[in-house]
């Protein structure tokens, strides 16, 4: 169910979800954006996941708890990488609302995501600020 | 040697809407502005657009293609988007040092279209590897 926007407070969690990074997944992600950093080597021992397919794998089950409106833009995007990440390893994101402010009418949110390993391990810390139709 | 001013080798990339479409299966972002031409032609954009993050992918690309393993461990991207990024778009990332901090590198970074407007603007920040 879409959350209620308006009501959404400072600190709310609005997402906290684990997820696996698997060979298909990840391989789905570079094949879709034409990644050739070489960050992934699908045939080595351990391949590294691309910094930006955490983010991007992240915020898809931010986006599903969200429930996004239709026409809702995403303005800006801040990431720190703060360790590499194996394909296969499991990670959990908790994302929480950062601002939620309306101007000329539309709502500008922040959502503020941090990417754990284990249990205090932050590989990646993200915000993301969306434009929804107020 | 680095020095301010020094420009990584850009990406020029074709968007296609069959890219933009698999982008969406990939990262579960399924909103009509990137996929349904028939909303999209509602909205302020006339049309369908990329997603951001997918945009956002080439600087990143950039940025990892030179640092290899201190990018994922260290990487700071801090990214406005500032216009769409439509099919038949070609678009170009690009990064200038602006910075060098110690063992930190500061770039500024963006994506600029075959028009030559910035879709994209910011800083990416990397530890550099002391040999």
């Amino acid at each position: 169910m879409p959350l209620d926007y308006v009501n959404l407070s400072i600190g709310d969690v609005v997402s906290c979800r684990e997820f696996v990074l698997d060979l298909d997944t990840v391989s789905e992600y570079v094949a879709a954006v034409g990644d050739r950093s070489n960050v992934f080597e699908p045939e080595s021992v351990s391949p590294m996941v691309p910094p930006m397919a955490i983010g991007a794998l992240s915020l898809r089950g931010v986006l599903d708890d969200l429930g996004i409106p239709s026409g809702t833009l995403h303005a800006g995007q801040e990431m720190e990488f703060l360790d590499s990440v194996l394909v296969g390893e499991t990670l959990k994101c908790r994302a929480t609302i950062a601002q939620n402010s309306v101007r000329r009418g539309v709502r500008l949110v922040g959502v503020k995501m941090d990417v754990v390993r284990g249990a205090r391990t932050i590989v990646m810390s993200a915000k993301s600020m969306i434009m929804v139709p107020a | 040697m680095t020095e301010i001013g020094t420009e990584l080798a850009p990406i020029i990339r074709e968007i296609t809407q069959i890219q933009i479409t698999a982008y969406a299966g990939a990262a579960g972002d399924f909103n009509p502005i990137h996929l349904d031409e028939k909303f999209a032609k509602t909205t302020q954009f006339g049309g369908t657009i990329a997603h951001g993050m997918m945009i956002a992918g080439l600087v990143s690309e950039l940025i990892a293609t030179s640092h290899k393993r201190t990018w994922p461990e260290s990487g700071k991207l801090k990214l406005r988007f500032k216009a769409p990024v439509r099919p038949g778009d070609i678009v170009t990332a690009h990064a200038k040092v602006k910075q060098i901090r110690g063992t930190e590198l500061t770039y500024s970074v963006g994506v600029r279209n075959h028009k030559d407007e910035d879709v994209i603007i910011g800083d990416a920040t990397v530890a550099v590897v002391v040999e």
